[in-house]
């Protein structure tokens, strides 16, 4: 590829890696650059492997190569594992004593001229009175020269994220200066005299999606959140807690995601904002109470940060299937909106979004995210200004008063305030239970036209890409990313329509580009094309071509080259 | 103008049956509320599903009936938005022990600053008498003509178990007393938990007033937990009254270091909040 270079840093899960990972994608985007990393790791502790991956250019990166240049690795089942996966010409550190290429893997290293370098890590930090697990330092000092960037910027880095934590900080520098110091292979560089620095990226901040919607919840004014740790939601949980004090918000760990969402209703119905993260175990638990929402009209904002799989599936990795559990989780028939997420960009814009639609709409929001966004480090040089707080809220005489947009009253309960009754039994314009078949149905019309309301007011997909596209890929989610980097590595005419709004549809958009002539493709991170079978059943249309994947992978650039090259 | 018992009616047709417990709880849970002098729209009532929570269309207030098992968390998210409301937290026996269980726990050891509404009538009764964790093990209920197979739980000695800081008995005959252990137990600062024994005419018909007359007995607060659970054990009398109080124990929100010294409550801070001072740790 043309304009961007990947280094990748493996090591057994415990090693490190993440923080090592995070110090080398900060350092890169501060020495001028632009970043993406992502992060590979199994869902245990100690043991099996954990990589992470930095691509790196002047213009802007949403997703990561399959292949990098740089393959640094400090475990031995990481290395055969990620060995296939690097580029010709490229360079493979590792230190392993002793380690043997297998039969196969010598012959790749060997037909594309790979550079093998083993250091000794281990005694370069012990020589340099260093505790042995400082290693993995002295590997990040040698990437380093690799990639021949100013030593000062990534010092500078360690101590700030170091100085947190309790360790030996000189030790830290010895380790990163001995590895600094050791020469290069003459023949072996970066060629980054293509890529122009730009000034302004080492100020941009360094967001995973999942801190994006953290900062988006904060900025729309949520003062409380309930979670339950489920991979790959977590980490709002930690972003939220870290700064909780910094913003007052709430923060509350529950004992289940029935509790969690139990709160979030209890939170919305007296006035607050709140909102819930989790992934596809724990939503399917929300689901008795995102249809109790529904029916009682009540704000809901649930986070469902996908992972590939039904049962506990493959936890730590990416997917898009939940896209269907999403449209129809929970009994009964009742309006709620479904928005997808793809980056640290629409991650904050979205969940601030997904507050003012619950709010206004008095309704369950789906915020849909995935691994491949949650955990996966953007840059950004600067966030949008908050959007404005839309509440809806207004006084009235009957609390589920039947109007033409479907939209109720709704005050928040309060002394002196009229009093009402909520309820989740199907109940009269006063709250009051039901079994009158004319108040049932004219219930049920009413609460299912806010969709018509919302559907009107809802802005339509995004469109990147020339107007005169020969192939137009359709999607949601991180595919998006996937796609936009890959169209600027070929001369094809390649335009992408993005969809942020999942539910209710705006399907037009998807039959213009149709009708007027261009190649369509549905592109989803799953197998049975969830966003394709919504489109075909909200307006009929077939996708002629699907680009599907779902071996808990994301779409690396390259599966769209391939997939353009065939 | 001042405010009655009356203040607290509604319209709305009642739904039990005659000589059912929850009358009395009602009754007692509205004196309650006058003598505090709460108005209804200082109450927010979370009510389960079951017979107890067709009591929603019984009492004023700002009232949410929400999902079998789920009145406790549903409360709490209410009580942590806006402390100001007295958040009034109904449920069943069935709701209580089996749906939602572990709600009981968490929000025990959360010392949460709400009150707790048991209405045990030792079934299931608003899907027509089936067995609980409460009813008498050798009775014949429905589907099982020979009696439930499982053993029972105690609900003061599960509670007692878990250092509450609130536990109460009351009765559905004998709502004056009951009125007087709700005004204790909205008072508390902490998780009040109060068993109300509900009389069932259709359902556990020998459990009727006379029966329960002849057991029920009040008792002082006990001093220690020990003392506590000795006394909710006995199963010859059943006492009530405030059994168990411990004022010694924050509630939930005032361990809270980031909301010490806060004077608005969540409900107050919807507004769009500056992260800048927070953005630093992504550089
Ligand atoms: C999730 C769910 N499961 C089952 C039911 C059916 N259901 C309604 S009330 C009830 C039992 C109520 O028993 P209890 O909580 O003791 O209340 P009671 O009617 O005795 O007052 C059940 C099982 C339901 N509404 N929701
Ligand atoms: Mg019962």
């Amino acid at each position: 590829m043309k304009k961007r270079f990947a280094v990748k840093f493996t090591g057994q899960s415990g090693q490190g890696i993440n923080t090592l990972g995070e110090i080398l994608a900060k350092g890169i985007k501060n020495s001028g650059y632009n970043i993406f990393a992502s992060r590979e790791y199994p869902s245990i502790i100690k043991g099996g492997y954990a990589a992470y991956q930095i691509d790196f250019s002047d213009e802007e990166v949403l997703a990561s190569s399959k292949y990098s240049h740089i393959l640094a690795s400090l475990a031995e089942e990481a290395l055969h594992k990620y060995t296939p996966f690097v580029n010709p010409k490229g360079i493979i550190v590792h230190s392993l004593k002793d380690f043997q290429f297998s039969k196969e893997e010598s012959k790749y290293i060997e037909e594309n001229k790979i550079q093998v370098v083993h250091i000794d890590t281990k005694q370069i930090a012990l020589d340099n009175k260093a505790p042995e697990i400082m290693a993995n330092v002295v590997l990040l000092g040698y990437i380093w020269k690799l990639l021949d960037l100013d030593i000062k910027i990534i010092e500078k880095l360690l101590r700030k994220i170091f100085a947190k934590k309790n360790i030996d900080m000189d030790a830290e520098i010895r380790c990163l200066m001995a590895g600094y110091n050791i020469d290069k292979p003459k023949d072996f560089s970066i060629d980054k005299s293509q890529l122009k620095i730009k000034r302004n990226w080492n100020k941009s901040k360094v967001l995973t999606g999942n801190d994006a919607i953290g900062l988006g919840a904060i900025s729309a004014g949520c003062r409380t959140y309930f979670g339950y740790p489920m991979t790959p939601s977590t980490t709002i949980l930690e972003m939220l807690g870290n700064t909780y004090k910094e913003t007052g918000m709430l923060v509350k760990q529950a004992e289940s995601e029935i509790t969690a969402a139990q709160l979030v209703m209890g939170s919305m119905y007296m006035g607050t904002r709140a909102f819930t993260a989790t992934s596809g175990g724990g939503f399917d638990l929300m689901t008795e109470t995102l249809s109790c929402a529904g029916m009682t009209e009540t704000p809901f904002v649930v986070v469902l940060g996908q992972r590939s799989g039904s049962g506990t599936g493959v936890p730590t990795w990416t997917g898009a299937g939940d896209l269907n559990v999403a449209l129809g989780a929970g009994h009964g028939e009742f309006p709620r909106c479904v928005i997808a997420t793809s980056d640290v960009k629409d991650s904050y814009e979205l969940i601030q979004k997904a507050f003012n639609i619950a709010d206004v709409y008095q309704i369950p929001v789906i915020v849909l995210t995935e691994k491949q966004n949650a955990e996966s480090m953007f840059n950004i040089s600067n966030l949008s200004k908050p959007l404005k707080i839309e509440r809806g809220l207004r006084s009235g005489k009957n609390r589920y008063e039947i109007t033409e947009s479907g939209i109720s009253p709704r005050w928040i309960p309060e002394s002196a305030k009229p009093t009402y009754l909520v309820n989740s039994d199907e109940h009269s314009e006063d709250g009051i239970s039901t079994e009158d078949p004319q108040t049932i149905t004219e219930m049920n019309e009413k609460r299912m036209r806010k969709l018509l309301t919302l559907r009107k007011e809802l802005p339509e997909p995004v469109y990147y890409g020339p107007k005169d596209a020969e192939t137009v890929f359709i999607g949601m989610g991180t595919t998006k990313n996937a796609v936009l980097d890959a169209v600027k590595e070929t001369d094809k005419k390649i335009g992408y329509l993005h969809y942020q709004y999942i539910y209710p549809l705006k399907f037009e958009k998807i039959l213009e580009i149709y009708e007027e002539g261009s190649r369509v493709i549905l592109i989803e991170n799953n197998q049975s094309g969830e966003f394709g079978n919504l489109v075909k059943r909200e307006c009929n249309f077939e996708f002629p071509e699907k680009l599907l994947k779902f071996d808990s992978r994301p779409f690396f650039v390259e599966d769209i080259l391939d997939f353009l090259e065939k | 103008m001042a405010l009655k018992i009356e203040d607290y009616n509604t319209n709305v047709r009642n739904t039990w049956c005659p000589g059912c417990g929850n009358f009395g709880i009602h009754m007692a849970l509205k004196q309650a509320l006058v003598d505090l002098k709460k108005t209804p729209s200082d109450i927010v009532l979370t009510f389960d599903i079951g017979c107890n929570g067709n009591g929603v269309d019984d009492i004023e207030g700002f009232r949410f009936k929400g999902l079998h098992g789920r009145s406790i968390p549903l409360a709490v998210g209410a009580h942590l938005a806006n402390r100001k409301m007295t958040v009034i937290s109904d449920i069943g026996d069935g709701g209580l022990l089996h749906e939602g269980v572990d709600h009981l726990i968490h929000a025990i050891r959360s010392n949460y600053d709400i009150t707790l509404l048991i209405h045990n009538n030792q079934n299931f009764a608003l899907t027509t008498g089936q067995a609980t964790s409460t009813t008498k093990e050798e009775k014949p209920m429905y589907a099982f003509p020979d009696g439930k197979a499982e053993g029972s739980i105690n609900i003061g000695e599960l509670v007692l178990s878990l250092n509450p800081t609130f536990f109460a008995r009351g009765y559905s005959g004998e709502p004056q007393q009951l009125a007087d252990i709700i005004k204790e137990g909205i008072k508390h600062k902490g998780f009040s938990v109060i068993e109300i024994m509900q009389v069932c005419p259709t359902y556990t018909p020998e459990s009727n007033h006379e029966w329960f007359k002849e057991r029920i007995k009040e008792t002082e607060r006990k001093a220690t937990i020990s003392e506590a659970v000795k006394c909710v054990k006995d199963m010859d009398i059943i006492y009530t009254g405030v059994i168990y109080q411990n004022k010694n124990l924050l509630d939930y929100y005032s361990r809270l270091e980031n909301r010490k010294g806060k004077k608005t409550e969540l409900v107050n801070e919807v507004k769009n909040i500056d992260i800048k001072g927070i953005l630093n740790i992504f550089e």
